[in-house]
């Protein structure tokens, strides 16, 4: 049985209605005009029965290929069980048709008719869809007919939509993404469950200003914006990415955030969608690969730096030995023709002295007392560019010694002025003997020079220790210095006086320095109560290590 | 040929003019053998001991061409012939490293060059005392 047709019996208009349907359907088949209206009138009896006898019947108009006969029908859903009764029209009906029948099925009742198609053609499925079709198709009998038809399409379209939002409810609230929509004034109007599981807010929170509580507070101001919806629509729909806390874990979670505006037939926006989408696993995978590139950058660039600074140190490493050797040979070298002119000079004064009138005899002096004072300089600077790192073997050097051996070197010039010097409890560091025997004969010997006049030099030399530090104190009575020139008394031939009055090259204290240097210590001066010099001397014992 | 033998090693002719000068001044009898370098005064002590003749004293210059002090001072000490000559370094520059390696490897002495004609003196002198005692003392190790 193919359905064909249907009809929802309702009024006296729908008997109108099944008998021209009927007439038509007749008349697809090919019935003579008789035919047809013995088959429509048939169906027009049972329509009026269901319509006087049944309760809200719906009528069905089929094709049944049942050989050797192909037949029209007509059948009639009742919703309650019908009984056999004298209804005349009935009656006339069924013997209009080659058959009828009434089934009782539950609570439903059916009464079908069958009218026999005369030659009992073969109704194939091609011819069944376009029966269909032409009925679907068929105008309006009546305005009637056309205004139940509206109703039916529309019965069937809010069903529809009733169904259709139910699964899109379903599928929001099933999607691990936050689905909002919003009114003009940025209201949530709806909010998919997730939102609420996510943010631990309802949506009357929300929009009582909540979304401050879930917003990263640096995000904050731009998706407030974002969801006022005050932006032309033309920017539509925008994009942007933001940090929502996650009420269950209290975390901020990076979220992707679209809102587009919806319009309605006249193009007016009537309502916002928001979809905030979780990209916190390829925000980080993002952030990893910048810190990553980042990372090479640096490590790139340190590398050169490195290599740059190698470079560096080899170069200065190749300078430094070639300076210390040019000192050396320099000065080395130098000393010879200066002995030379020294050597003839005296020659010349003791030798010749009766051969020379005085004011030659004079200059002579002068030239010798020149180069004297060149091989002394020569000596100093040979000296400073002999005190370097390169075979310094540190030992445990008892400093009481080392004064007191800088003392005995200085006697004579000691005894000359008279002087003192007091060597206090001096402690044990690790350190290179000659080096630092050095050292003490330059502070003492500059404090016997710089002495004054009328007072005999005295000196004190004492230590104080701490942390593995030792301070190395040398207090005199001499002239003293001001504080000014400090920075400058370590630096290779600075002078503080005249040559006139002390003799100097201004290469002791730069000597002093670099012995310092070489033990990882630190030499500095200043002036102390008496007006006279306090040099002190800090070195790391070195003891501690040991 | 006097008794006394120096054999001066010096890059420097000048220094023995220096020193002849003197030893003329004082009248010295003193035989004076001259080499520019370790390697001429290896040579020329090597001919002069064909001949049976042995220096009292050798005095050696540190900066030398071709071979300098230092390691002609180690030829002559590990040589059988000449180990036992006393050998005084003859320098310019005072070096505290330098001398102690000189003296380390067996050098008798070690001297700067002088600068007046006063320490020329004393310094011959010093050469004549070593030479001397020196000389006494292989006459006696002879006896």
């Amino acid at each position: 049985m193919h359905e064909l047709h249907r009809i929802t019996l309702e009024n006296e208009f729908d008997l109108i209605l099944a008998h021209k349907r009927s007439m038509k359907l007749g008349e697809l088949a090919g019935l003579t005009l008789s035919a047809q209206t013995t088959f429509a009138t048939a169906v027009s009896e049972l329509a009026r029965w269901a319509l006087e006898k049944g309760k809200i019947s719906c009528m069905v108009l089929f094709v049944d290929n049942a050989p050797p006969n192909t037949y029209l029908g007509a059948s009639v859903n009742n919703r309650e069980p019908a009984a056999e009764d004298n209804f005349a029209g009935l009656e006339y009906a069924k013997k209009l048709v080659s058959k009828y029948q009434l089934s009782n099925r539950g609570k439903e009742a059916t009464i079908e008719l069958f009218y026999a198609i005369p030659g009992a053609p073969k109704i194939d499925i091609q011819k069944i869809n376009d029966w269909r079709m032409t009925f679907r198709n068929e105008k309006p009998i009546s305005p009637y007919d056309e205004l139940k038809r509206k109703n039916e399409q529309l019965q069937e379209l809010s069903e529809k939509i009733r169904k259709s939002e139910q699964q899109y409810r379903i599928l929001t609230n099933t999607l691990p993404q936050l689905i909002v929509t919003l009114d003009s004034s940025g209201n949530i109007t709806y909010a998919n469950e997730w939102l609420e599981a996510f943010t631990g807010k309802t949506v009357e929170e929300l929009n009582r200003d909540a979304w401050r509580d879930v917003v990263h507070p640096d995000d904050y101001l731009v998706f407030s914006i974002l969801l006022s919806n005050n932006l032309p629509s033309a920017v539509f729909p925008i994009k942007m990415q933001c940090r929502l806390r996650n009420s269950m874990d209290g975390e901020y979670v990076w979220h992707l955030v679209s809102v587009i505006p919806l319009k309605n037939e006249s193009q007016e926006i009537s309502s916002w969608i928001g979809y905030m989408v979780d990209i916190h696993a390829q925000k980080i995978i993002e952030q990893t690969l910048q810190d990553n590139k980042a990372l090479k950058e640096t490590q790139q660039l340190l590398v050169e730096k490195h290599r740059e600074l190698e470079t560096t140190i080899l170069q200065l490493n190749r300078s430094n030995h070639e300076l210390q050797q040019f000192a050396y040979i320099a000065s080395h070298d130098l000393q010879e023709p200066v002995r030379k002119v020294l050597y003839y000079a005296d020659y010349v004064l003791t030798q010749y002295k009766d051969n020379l009138d005085e004011k030659g005899a004079m200059y002579l002096a002068n030239i010798h007392a020149a180069s004297a004072r060149m091989r002394t300089l020569i000596q100093d600077l040979l000296r400073f560019s002999q005190v370097s790192s390169g075979e310094i073997k540190f030992d445990v050097v008892n400093l009481n010694a080392i004064a007191k051996g800088a003392v005995q070197s200085l006697q004579m010039n000691l005894e000359e002025k008279n002087g003192v010097v007091n060597i206090r409890n001096l402690p044990e560091i690790m350190g290179e003997k000659s080096l630092l025997q050095q050292l003490f004969e330059n502070i003492i010997g500059n404090a016997i020079k710089y002495s004054r006049e009328d007072t005999p030099p005295v000196i004190d030399v004492y230590a104080k220790e701490e942390d593995g530090t030792v301070e190395i104190y040398f207090d005199d009575n001499g002239i003293g210095f001001e504080n000014k020139y400090v920075p400058k008394m370590f630096e290779l031939f600075q002078r503080l006086h005249s040559r006139k009055d002390y003799q100097g090259n201004g290469i002791g204290l730069a000597i002093c320095k670099k012995i310092t240097d070489l033990h990882h210590g630190s030499i500095t001066a200043q002036p102390n109560e008496h007006h006279g010099a306090r040099f002190i001397v800090t070195i790391p014992s070195g003891l501690n290590n040991k | 040929m006097s008794n006394i033998y120096f054999l001066f090693v010096d890059d420097d002719p000048e220094e023995l003019f220096i020193l002849n000068d003197v030893f003329n001044d004082i009248q010295a009898d003193i035989t004076i053998r001259y080499a520019a370098n370790g390697e001429e005064a290896l040579a020329l002590a090597d001919s002069d001991y064909q001949l049976g003749i042995i220096p009292s004293l050798i005095i050696l210059d540190l900066n030398m061409p071709r071979m300098n002090g230092s390691q002609t001072l180690e030829s002559l000490k590990a040589s059988e012939r000449f180990k036992h000559i006393p050998v005084i370094i003859y320098s310019t520059s005072l070096n505290a490293f330098e001398k102690e390696q000189c003296i380390s490897k067996g050098a008798h002495s070690y001297l700067t060059k002088p600068t007046s004609y006063a320490e020329t003196l004393e310094t011959i002198n010093y050469f004549l005392m070593v030479a001397g005692s020196q000389h006494v003392r292989t006459d006696s190790r002879a006896v």
